[in-house]
């Protein structure tokens, strides 16, 4: 009983990434209806922004913070140089133009920092402490719990604030928004940057048990877009949820179901989409998963 | 004094001229009309004044020569595009929708009395005001696109086709409403409609745009009287 | 300098080429060709003719379903391997080679038509987002399943010497074989995309409410794309195993299956020709950068892309085209001709991409 609690813990704080990385991907979606398969690419970059500045002496802390600002900045000048481009063309064409920005980004990482792992220092502690008598890590704890405090933030963003009403409507209809006055373009900058900034800290909390490598996040997007497929691309809650289901279920398939094991357990978000597929079409949470006809 | 000119406007699509030197003059409060056939001219006159699409010649608001900004700065400056086809913004409620229309005000109260004042002139949206657009009538979805326009505190309103596809007695409805907010405001209009009965129940003046060129201009008046023209341009 | 030559001469081609009795000799040199060159190449030479004729049909596969079709699939090179992979497992327990080679085709055809059935339910992006799982399972699977895969060691198989008495080195039948085996496939789909079912792949592309209302049901005909491509991709398997004799778990990796993706936007979506450049690409590009510095690779592909899309969004193959094009323009005497100057900057990297291959030859 121990081992299955601490085993849905854990899950539940990798869940978390997932979670953050499928939401950044969602908020790319709301924003300008591309899948944007370089996020997770964009999230190591940040991470190894973070791992430089520790290694010139700041701060974790404060190392962490700047790679977010850096990948807000830089999330911004990928949408207004890059994506504009293609963001009202063929959505294929511009999921492509994601791909080559992936490889771009993987290419510049390994070619600044090499493919080799790079050990990234934890946030938290990697101590257990005794939660209702079952021993849990601190770091998935607070894993968790610093997506959980992010998502709630995002959520008040979009649902309470001027700026969040804006960035929605932009994504609803560019054209009318901008006959209210709304900068169109500067928000959709702004939609990007938030979601790079939310990939740098998924990142940051991941890469530690991953160790840096240019590559870390590729498994963490597939996770990621099962999550978004899962939950509905129209749901961030649904989203979340999903990718916690996803965490949780493959932490114990790979424990508890012989085949499939630590290596193999990659593979659960796909039989479960399959048999989500099968038996609920528009996704768990969504109102329809229908990406963009 | 005038607070729109046009002057000598062109446009084209690709290789297609859409506009072809088009005249406009609307006067500090006054409502003119922009009436022709299908493709004469007429969107397009209005997309080239609030920057959607790319124009020639001169077009002036306020003293000021607005041509190639963009559509956001233009809508900064006072002009409100009510397009064809509504613009709606479908995944948001009505009082969304009515908020981003307010969205470069800073005064608070100012807003909220005008939401107060949006939904005394369209009562039908006030029980939808939690509803999302997308969930409305094709009547509503008129109404509200004025009323998130109307939000901006306009000096200028550019309204296309508000009839489009609604039932007689609701377009009836939506150009009153629209006739009482100009009585009440004083928002000058610049106004295409394809039924030139209801657009002269609102505007003062009209002009005739026959391929992207204007082949008559006049009051009212002048051009109610005119049953050839009517029966040529007006589908009257 | 190399522009300016190329230039004109590729409008030459094309109004060359518009003259019936090259168009039906055209074929015939090109058979000549095909059987000559594997004779008078030398062995390394041969060796990359043939890599590049493998990825040709993998990237071909790839066409059919995401340029003709339109669907984004990132898991291509996963029918690739499971090609490899059974053709492999065939060899080694002496099966009769044809029916490997069927097998090597109907496995992943039947792999691709269950993930297509479930995929192309999602429409849009979704398949791009399911396929791209194909290839980070795939490779963890084919470790477990080593008492067929062999493992993280993988397996090998030779089948392809030269039998005796044709006088043939390995490298020239093999290569043979890559033509026959791979030309094939190139004629038939060829034929598909120009026929029914490629206009039907082009409506889905195009507008799936139009192909709706037209009676083509969107969802059939993506998993149709779907299912030929994992069945070119299973055949450019069993070619790889003709060329390579070797497969791994590395074969299908993450990294492969985007060079893939990339491979085919460069050399040009929906476009036979395409199809070839882009196995060029795929084969060539990845040793030169290699050469120079091998932690270059994936930044330059990656740059290499985003130019290619930025400036010639229909690929290398569409390169003669824009040229004519631009020259038109730039004679009509319109604009400052910014469009003109776009193609030819490209054709520099282009060239890069292409020629460096008869050098390779040459070196080995």
């Amino acid at each position: 009983m121990d081992k299955f609690i601490q085993l849905v813990v854990d899950g539940l704080s990798t869940g978390s990434v997932y979670a953050a990385l499928a939401l950044a991907i969602v908020l790319v979606h709301q924003a300008t209806g591309l899948i944007n398969f370089a996020q997770g690419g964009l999230a190591v970059l940040a991470a190894y922004v973070a791992w430089w500045l520790t290694n010139q002496g700041v701060p974790l802390v404060l190392a962490i913070l700047l790679s977010i600002v850096f990948s807000f900045a830089l999330g911004a000048l990928v949408e207004r140089y890059l994506m504009r481009r293609f963001e009202r063309g063929d959505p294929d064409t511009a999921v492509v133009v994601t791909i080559g920005l992936l490889t771009l980004i993987t290419g510049v990482a390994g070619w600044l920092w090499t493919y080799n792992n790079q050990q990234f220092p934890s946030l938290f502690s990697l101590e257990t402490v005794s939660l209702l008598g079952v021993s849990v890590s601190i770091r998935s704890i607070g894993t968790t719990l610093a997506i959980v405090v992010v998502m709630v933030l995002l959520q008040a963003l979009f649902a309470g604030t001027k700026l969040g009403l804006a960035l929605r409507a932009v994504a609803v209809n560019p054209q009318s928004a901008a006959f209210s006055g709304l900068p169109v373009g500067r928000l959709l900058m702004v939609g990007w940057g938030l979601a790079a900034a939310l990939g740098a800290v998924a990142g940051a909390l991941v890469a530690p048990q991953l160790t840096l490598t240019p590559g870390m996040l590729d498994n963490a997007l597939v996770y990621a877009l099962a999550a978004v497929i899962l939950g509905g691309l129209t749901s961030p809650v649904g989203v979340v949820v999903a990718a916690w289901i996803i965490g949780v279920l493959e932490n114990l398939a790979a424990v508890y179901v012989g085949f499939i094991g630590f290596d193999l357990k990659v593979a659960v978000p796909f039989i479960l989409i399959f048999v989500v597929l099968i038996v609920r079409p528009q996704g768990l949470f969504g109102r329809k998963v229908v990406v963009r006809v | 004094m005038t607070l729109l000119e046009l002057e000598g406007v062109t446009a084209s699509y690709g290789p297609v001229q859409v506009l072809d030197g088009v005249s406009l003059r609307v006067p500090d409060n006054g409502a003119v009309g922009i009436l022709g056939a299908n493709g004469a001219g007429k969107t397009t006159t209005l997309r080239a004044i609030s920057g959607t699409v790319r124009a020639g010649g001169r077009i002036v608001f306020d003293g000021k020569d607005i041509r190639g900004l963009r559509p956001d700065r233009v809508a900064a400056l006072g002009i409100a595009h009510v397009p064809e086809g509504r613009g709606t913004l479908g995944d948001l409620t009505v009082r969304e929708n009515l908020r981003v229309g307010a969205y470069l005000r800073k005064d608070a109260k100012g807003v909220a009395q005008d939401i107060d004042y949006c939904l005394d002139l369209f009562p039908n949206l006030q029980n939808r005001i939690r509803s999302n657009a997308s969930a409305l009538s094709g009547g509503e979805q008129q109404m509200l696109a004025v009323a998130r326009a109307i939000m901006s505190k306009p000096r200028l309103l550019l309204l296309d086709e508000a009839s489009l596809g609604l039932a007689p007695s609701t377009a009836k409805n939506v150009y009153d409403a629209i006739r009482r907010l100009r009585i009440e405001s004083g928002i000058a209009m610049v106004v295409v409609e394809q039924n030139a009965n209801l657009a002269f129940t609102l505007v003062d003046s009209a002009t005739v745009l026959e391929t992207g060129r204007n082949v008559l201009t006049g009051t009212s008046a002048e051009l109610r009287g005119m049953d050839e023209i009517r029966r040529a341009y007006l589908g009257g | 300098m190399a522009r300016v030559v190329e230039a004109p001469a590729s409008s030459a081609a094309s109004s060359f080429r518009r003259r019936p009795w090259v168009r039906r000799a055209g074929p015939l040199v090109l058979l000549v060709v095909l059987v000559a060159l594997p004779l008078m190449l030398p062995e390394g030479a041969n060796d990359t003719l043939a890599r590049i004729g493998v990825f040709a049909v993998a990237v071909l596969g790839l066409n059919v379903v995401m340029g003709y079709t339109g669907q984004v699939s990132l898991g291509q090179i996963f029918f690739l391997g499971l090609g490899a992979y059974v053709t492999a497992y065939g060899v080694t327990n002496d099966w009769n080679i044809v029916l490997v080679f069927v097998l090597a085709c109907l496995v992943p055809a039947v792999v691709g038509l269950v993930v297509a059935l479930a995929a192309a339910r999602l429409g849009g992006l979704a398949i791009a987002m399911v396929t791209i799982a194909l290839p980070i399972v795939g490779v963890p699977l084919a470790k477990r399943l080593s008492d067929y895969t062999g493992g993280s060691q993988g397996l090998s198989a030779r089948f392809t010497d030269a039998p005796e008495g044709t006088g043939l080195y390995d490298d020239q039948w093999q290569l043979y074989l890559v033509f026959l085996i791979g030309g094939t496939v190139f004629l038939l789909t060829r034929n598909l995309v120009r026929g029914r079912y490629g206009r039907a792949f082009a409506i889905v592309k195009g507008n799936e409410n139009v192909a709706s209302s037209m009676g083509i049901s969107p969802y059939r005909y993506k998993v149709l794309a779907f299912t030929i491509a994992s069945l070119i991709g299973g055949v450019s398997g069993f070619l790889y195993m003709v060329v390579v004799q070797y497969t791994s778990p590395e074969t299908m990796s993450f990294g492969h299956s985007i060079e893939l993706l990339v491979a085919m936007v460069i050399g040009g979506a929906a476009s036979i020709v395409g199809s070839i450049l882009g196995g060029a690409f795929y084969v060539v590009v990845p040793d030169l950068t290699n050469a120079i510095d091998p932690s270059l690779t994936a930044l330059l592909q990656g740059a290499l892309l985003l130019v290619v899309l930025f400036l010639l969004p229909g690929g290398l193959a569409s390169l003669p085209r824009a040229l004519t094009r631009g020259r038109r323009r730039s004679r009509a005497g319109r604009g400052p001709a910014a469009p003109p100057t776009t193609p030819s900057s490209t054709t520099g990297s282009g060239t890069a991409a292409e020629e460096p291959e008869t050098e390779r030859q040459g070196h080995a």
